[in-house]
């Protein structure tokens, strides 16, 4: 679809100078960006003492398999990965449907209430989430939901920002007259929805995949409050609380915050090839 | 509704014993912080043989702990039946009526451990709510070469705080080395450990701040003498300079707790073995970092189970077995007698350090706890802040410091 | 794109034939799906909000009037009427960590937005392949949990050990670049997040380093919606690879940007991690360095006055439904686009 972008005349247009120098800054930001991961890597193979005496140099040391064994022995690794992984991809996966529901009705219908809930769905992105942390705690008791995963995913699936996403893409990119034809077909509203809108925002989708994803990875303060089994924490939660200021093992920390992110890179690289096929086969004419 | 879980919980006790009849194994939760993980894991087996009682544990970092504790006190659910408090914490804890009074449980033991870690654990209505398990006697670590490199002597040095900052002085120029890592922990030292009798911490006995008085005004005057005169390096406790600190001698005194000494030895500076020692503090106060409590929440179905792991945890035996495990300073003070605190210490060129510490834990003042110190705590950190990094005059911070905490201490 | 034609669930559609009585329960039953389509699309919303959502908001308001010690258990909260607000609103603190947020915001803000949507228009227009290696560079910071992030920052910002402050040291006692670089030395060692001074920027440099390749790949994701032929016009009136950027991109990308720095405001304002792991724990530089979200913290959580908090929490609500409001208002007909 942007074979136009990689054209040669567009690529002629930019002279080899200018290019260089683009790539330079392109290359000098990926360096900026990915170097504080090398480097967490690079410390999960020292052991503390090592890693901080100044005499640390940019090289791998060999403790990563003392680090690993320390790292199995103070915590369930594997397990709370598993158990990340599952609180996310759940959670993820209905939060698709939800919000993308959520924010088609909001963007192609006209009703009722329609503002109202826009207003308390932004009002509501705005509450700082420490605070409402007590009364989050009671409704997961009184709902008898302590200790279990449902309660560390399922407030969050109607996510206002992926809502809000949802419609931005909505109004962006489904074109009102491709839905006035399905009407016209006698499809019904939520085949319309499921299968000539939800094709079309799919590079939506695989974004908000990847926020939901993230967010419900990296969450720390409700499974703090709520999983109180060791079968059923999340590795935040895991890595977290071996952190004792005065006694932290930081080298198999490092390690294992440096393993836990490999998942949410290889989600990525997933829902980014999404977004790619999106706009391939999109049928936006 | 919390006025009623005193009686629900007893009901709920007396439950629990009933059916402790029948049922053989009983099992309670543990919620605290790391390492108490390692000291629960080795005493748990021991404990079931003694009591029949399992133990399982919550643990979670630091802070997050303490965050939970404050919110499971708040809904009155979902809290262990035995929790580990910081003693950060615990003068805010105790008083919420969040935990069981156990000041006729204790009433036995209470002559074996020191009176200020007790006072530590009790409400202000001078009821027991927590324990102590551990304590931090505090003391000066000191580089004894750089020490002799200069000709000084110890007592010479903490002879009084203005002998101190000589040493310092004669440090810089002579030696190129900072005299501590913080300038802050001078002030703070000097404020913790000089409390008028009498008077609380930041309070008096009438509730009213006391912190413009002539211990806020002077621990703040040391502080900035040290901070202007080059002395210190604004090296805070527990980042990477600081471990870098230790292992290059860039500075040569660090005032902590006893626990420190396992972390110097162990990772953060093995290679300076030999090199320290330890000291009373400038002009021989007695002071504490660090220390830890035990409490039984209101909300615990187990009260009865839950103080049989207490009981077991402050033992003489068990806390000898948590300093040698976890390098938890005992608050059983008749541990001190045991044959492990004549021992010489190599890291610290064969002193007998934990005699000192001993010495300090049975010597400390008890300081009476205020709701508000918490509040107060931070806001003199503050000014401290305003008054080392921004030049503010002492006057005003304290000052300022003293109006914010008239508004918030409600 | 263009057209406005409007889909509403009321229009009722035209009955092809006289309808038999099975037929008309059928359509009348369709006809109440119809009405209430709207609301099925938006139900799950509204359920899950209702179990989760309107509960907290009103013990917050509710908590506000009241002084409330968590640890005591709910039975201590005790009525005190405007007392929390007018305490709140009279606290400079308050309004220095007000500042502090807002300084901290539009630092980071205008500087990830500002870079990151000439970067989205490059990387388009680099190529599949260049594009999703490149983003997936640029998004790995966003991936991280924040509190490794400020970690690793912390590290390496530190003044003695830093690897920020050894560069900075190399380079100044470099031969080539002693030259130009050789003043640093008189700095050294410069403390990034001890310093009052510094420690806003210090902070507002990690949160646009988190956040930059975030609203890269939403706005690349915008980009990839554009039609192609759309280019191919406006190349053909002669207009220059700025002015596509300019007059074709810029104005199809509102809903994306509009989108986007909403979330930034909200999220600025509401900064809680970086600021508290790089003050370590509001233990350094905190006067400059706290926010109103780590403020809010430390009245509710360290000093136990959830009544103080609810009601700090209120007025930052406020303020940043001021903003928020100013900007929908400035943008929001552009911004929401297509159906009002």
């Amino acid at each position: 679809m942007f074979a136009l972008l990689e054209n040669t005349h567009y690529q002629r247009g930019i002279s080899i100078a200018a290019r260089t120098v683009l790539w330079a800054f392109l290359l000098l930001g990926v360096f900026l960006t990915i170097f504080p991961f090398l480097w967490g890597g690079l410390l999960a193979t020292h052991s503390r003492t090592s890693m901080f005496s100044s005499a640390f140099v940019l090289s791998f040391s060999d403790q990563l398999f003392v680090n690993y064994e320390e790292l199995l022995r103070i915590m369930p690794f594997w397990l709370g990965m598993f158990n990340s992984f599952k609180v996310a991809l759940i959670g993820t996966a209905v939060s698709l449907f939800c919000c993308s529901l959520v924010g088609y009705g909001l963007a192609v219908y006209k009703f009722r209430g329609r503002t109202t809930l826009f207003t308390i769905m932004v009002c509501s992105m705005m509450m700082p989430p420490i605070l409402t942390l007590i009364p989050y705690y009671m409704i997961v008791s009184t709902l008898g939901l302590r200790d279990t995963h449902l309660a560390v995913w399922l407030p969050f699936v109607i996510n206002p920002i992926g809502i809000f996403l949802m419609r931005q893409y909505t109004v962006a990119s489904v074109p009102k007259d491709l839905l006035e034809a399905a009407r016209l077909d006698g499809a019904s509203a939520f085949r319309t929805f499921w299968s000539i809108a939800l094709p079309l925002l799919r590079p939506g989708l695989a974004t908000l995949a990847i926020v939901q994803f993230v967010f419900l990875w990296n969450n720390f303060l409700q499974p703090l409050v709520i999983l109180t089994s060791t079968e059923q924490m999340v590795i935040t939660q895991l890595l977290r609380r071996v952190q004792g200021i005065p006694n932290t093992p930081w080298g198999a920390v490092m390690l294992g915050t440096t393993v836990s992110i490999l998942p949410l890179i290889a989600i990525y690289m997933v829902a980014s090839k999404q977004m790619i096929s999106g706009l391939t086969s999109g049928a936006v004419k | 509704m919390y006025k009623m879980t005193p009686l629900a919980a007893a009901v709920a006790a007396v439950a629990a014993v009933a059916m402790s009849g029948a049922v053989i194994s009983q099992e309670i939760r543990f919620d605290g912080f790391p390492d108490y993980d390692s000291q629960i894991n080795a005493i748990a087996d021991d404990f079931k043989d003694v009591s029949g009682i399992t133990v399982q544990q919550l643990i979670n970092q630091h802070g997050g702990h303490h965050d939970r504790i404050a919110t499971t006190l708040a809904t009155g659910s979902g809290l262990g039946d035995v929790v580990l408090i910081d003693v950060g914490f615990v003068g805010a804890f105790v008083d919420g009526g969040g935990f069981i009074d156990l000041t006729d449980r204790f009433e036995p033991y209470r002559g074996n451990y020191p009176e200020y870690a007790i006072a530590q654990g009790q409400g202000s209505n001078g009821h027991q709510y927590a324990v102590p398990v551990d304590l931090g006697p505090g003391v000066l670590y000191f580089r004894r070469d750089f020490m002799e490199d200069l000709g000084y002597d110890i007592d010479e040095v903490t002879a009084d705080w203005e002998s101190y900052i000589d040493y310092g002085i004669t440090l810089r120029d002579e030696h190129d080395t900072l005299l501590i890592g913080d300038a802050g922990d001078i002030a703070n030292a000097y404020i913790n450990f000089n409390v008028e009798s009498g008077n609380g911490l930041y309070f008096d006995a009438d509730g009213e701040p006391l912190v413009t008085n002539e211990r806020f005004v002077r621990a703040f005057e040391l502080a900035r003498t040290v901070r202007q005169e080059g002395l210190d390096g604004n090296i805070t406790a527990w980042s990477e300079d600081w471990t870098t600190g230790f292992q290059e001698g860039t500075f040569a005194t660090q005032m902590s707790g006893a626990w420190l000494l396992g972390h110097l030895q162990n990772w953060m500076a093995p290679d300076t073995a030999g090199n320290w020692g330890v000291s009373h503090l400038p002009t021989g106060i007695y002071g504490t970092w660090g220390g830890s409590f035990l409490a039984i929440p209101a909300q615990s179905a187990k009260p009865d189970e839950a103080w049989a792991l207490i009981e077991y945890m402050i033992s003489e035996d068990v806390q000898l077995e948590g300093f040698q495990n976890i390098a938890a300073f005992p608050a059983h003070t008749a541990t001190y007698d045991h044959a492990m605190f004549e021992e010489e210490i190599d890291f610290l060129r064969g002193q007998q350090a934990r005699q000192m510490w001993a010495e300090i834990a049975e010597n400390v003042e008890p300081v009476k706890p205020h709701r508000g110190d918490q509040i107060a705590e931070s806001l003199i950190g503050t000014a401290l802040e305003n008054v080392l990094d921004d030049g503010m005059e002492i006057e005003r911070a304290l000052q300022n410091a003293e109006n914010q905490i008239r508004r918030r201490v409600r | 794109m263009t057209q406005k034609t409007e889909l509403t669930g009321t229009v009722p559609e035209a009955p092809l034939t006289v309808p038999s009585p099975v037929q008309q329960e059928d359509s009348r039953l369709k006809a109440f799906f119809q009405k209430g389509t709207p609301y099925w699309f938006v139900s799950p919303y509204i359920i899950i909000f209702g179990v989760f959502g309107i509960f907290p908001i009103f013990f917050m308001i509710f908590l506000s009037f009241h002084t409330w010690n968590p640890v005591a258990g709910l039975a201590s909260m005790r009525f005190v009427g405007w007392e929390n607000y007018t305490l709140s609103l009279t606290d400079p603190t308050l309004w220095h960590t007000l500042w502090n947020t807002v300084v901290i915001a539009l630092l980071s803000g205008l500087s990830q937005h500002l870079v990151a949507l000439p970067m989205a228009y490059l990387l388009v227009s680099l190529g599949h392949r260049a594009r999703h290696w490149l983003t997936t560079a640029y998004f790995l910071p966003y991936v991280t949990s924040t509190v490794a992030v400020s970690m690793i920052f912390y590290i390496m910002y530190a003044p003695e050990s830093g690897i920020i402050n050894r560069a900075l040291v190399t380079l100044a006692n470099g031969q080539i670049t002693g030259f130009l670089f050789g003043w640093i030395n008189d700095l050294m060692p410069i403390r990034w997040l001890q310093e009052n001074s510094l420690i806003r920027y210090s902070i507002s440099f990690v949160v646009f380093w988190k956040y930059v390749g975030f609203n890269i790949v939403i706005y690349a994701a915008g980009l990839t919606t554009i039609n192609k032929e759309l280019y191919e016009a406006a190349k053909i009136d002669g207009a220059s690879s700025w002015q596509r950027f300019r007059f074709v991109a810029l104005p199809l990308l509102k809903p994306f940007i509009f989108f986007a720095v909403t979330l930034t405001i909200i999220g600025n304002m509401n900064l809680f991690d970086e600021p508290y792991v790089l003050t370590r724990g509001l233990q350094q530089a905190a006067t400059n360095g706290m926010t109103i979200s780590n403020y809010l913290y430390r009245i509710g959580w360290e000093w136990l006055d959830m009544g103080g908090a609810a009601a700090v929490s209120w007025i930052l609500f406020v303020v940043i439904g001021i903003f928020t409001g100013i900007y929908f208002w400035l943008f929001g007909r552009e911004g929401l686009g297509g159906n009002d």
